[in-house]
């Protein structure tokens, strides 16, 4: 049996034992190798199905990361709101989010041309592209959309504050990746004989 | 910042990158991975006694989660939820293995702190702890070193609380005998 560090120290309790025991080597590359054969969560329905419940959870992501961000946000980074527990939160809608005093651009983390392409061609149709979905689609679609906006603003001004925080950037790109899957989402459901 | 504030946030982190994992995200689901794999291996080697099958068992653990990431319920703990997974995962190995030993009659048995009346060195309990039975090994695991209740212990390894608690019970007898000290 791998003994876990430190086996000399002495203990007085089996609360005192460590809980957690690092493998001897790393697991994560069996595991990743595994995963590629295995549908994620959400799979194993029709691709209508498909792209309804990575809505869904797009738009839950989103939703949690703007939670995260603003009791991030509000109990540390803030001036005068240190260690209150208020949390943050920006109700304006998205074309209304001003950029953040301190926010770091976009282009900092997106700033494969490919990709500002890419998006601004998805961005362009977007409206005519919303209208041919049936109404509550096109609600949920524009929450998510709002949603994920919103997570945008809220990580980037976060990022102002910490720039360096690689947890941030990473959520921050992970978002942009989320957005593009919506409207690549909306694009696709919009052709015909295809719904989301 | 305070460690409450802290812990709170890095709740509110997990939930963000298990909402991520659930979308297909393998990059959320290894940060995932990262932070509990420790706990996870620890358990799942304290209940096969096998570096290698504890391995196994881990890799399975993760492997189990991704598939069932849909039905966790984002309100209750992962690393609890986690831990279930690899106690199913280890139970289940070791019955494939053959390595399979009947419980105890169900006695009482008193609650328990685990204390020590003199100081053991850690290398002396493990060995100690990796020789006991594998049921009343179990038992003692989950609820001495990880801390869960009778009733969630026996939940988890699938037996009854009153067994649960005879197999504790059993594993304070035979540790006060093969640590000769008092385990109040």
């Amino acid at each position: 049996m791998t003994e876990p560090s430190n086996t000399d120290r002495k203990v007085t309790s089996l609360r005192e034992l460590p809980q957690s025991i690092e493998p001897p080597h790393d697991l994560w590359p069996g595991i990743e190798a595994r995963l590629g054969a295995i549908p994620a969560a959400a799979d194993g329905a029709t691709p209508a199905q498909r792209r309804a419940v990575r809505m869904r959870w797009l738009a839950a992501a989103a939703m949690v990361a703007c939670v995260a961000i603003g009791v991030w946000v509000g109990r540390g980074l803030l001036p005068g709101t240190a260690g209150s527990g208020v949390v943050a939160v920006n109700t304006n809608p998205p074309q209304a989010v001003q950029p953040p005093v301190n926010a770091v651009p976009h282009e900092v983390y997106v700033s494969d041309p490919r990709y500002q392409e890419q998006r601004a061609a998805l961005v362009r149709g977007l409206q005519a592209r919303l209208a041919a979905l049936p109404p509550a689609e096109r609600d949920k679609v524009t929450a998510s959309l709002q949603a994920i906006e919103k997570a945008k603003a809220d990580l980037e001004q976060a990022l102002g504050h910490d720039p360096s925080n690689a947890l941030l950037q990473e959520l921050l790109v992970n978002t942009y990746q989320d957005e593009m899957r919506v409207l690549t989402d909306v694009h696709e459901a919009s052709d015909p004989g295809r719904g989301i | 910042m305070p460690h409450e504030q802290a812990e709170d946030t890095r709740v509110d982190w997990e939930g963000a990158l298990v909402q991520r994992a659930r979308t297909g995200d393998r990059r959320a689901f290894e940060r995932l991975y990262r932070e509990h794999a420790g706990r996870v291996y620890g358990l799942c080697l304290r209940m096969t006694r096998d570096p290698q099958l504890a391995e196994d068992c881990t890799q399975d653990t993760f492997i189990n989660a991704w598939r069932a990431l849909g039905k966790f319920e984002t309100r209750s703990s992962l690393s609890t939820w986690l831990h279930r997974i690899a106690i199913n995962v280890s139970l289940a190995k070791r019955r494939k293995s053959g390595r399979v030993e009947s419980s105890p009659e169900e006695e009482e048995g008193a609650a328990c702190e685990w204390t020590l009346e003199t100081p053991v060195e850690v290398h002396e309990i493990e060995s100690a702890i990796g020789e006991l039975p594998e049921g009343a090994r179990d038992a003692l695991v989950l609820h001495a070193l990880y801390g869960y209740s009778h009733i969630e212990a026996a939940h988890m390894l699938g037996i009854a609380e009153g067994t649960c608690k005879a197999q504790l019970h059993r594993a304070r007898k035979l540790l006060r005998e093969r640590l000769s000290v008092e385990v109040n």
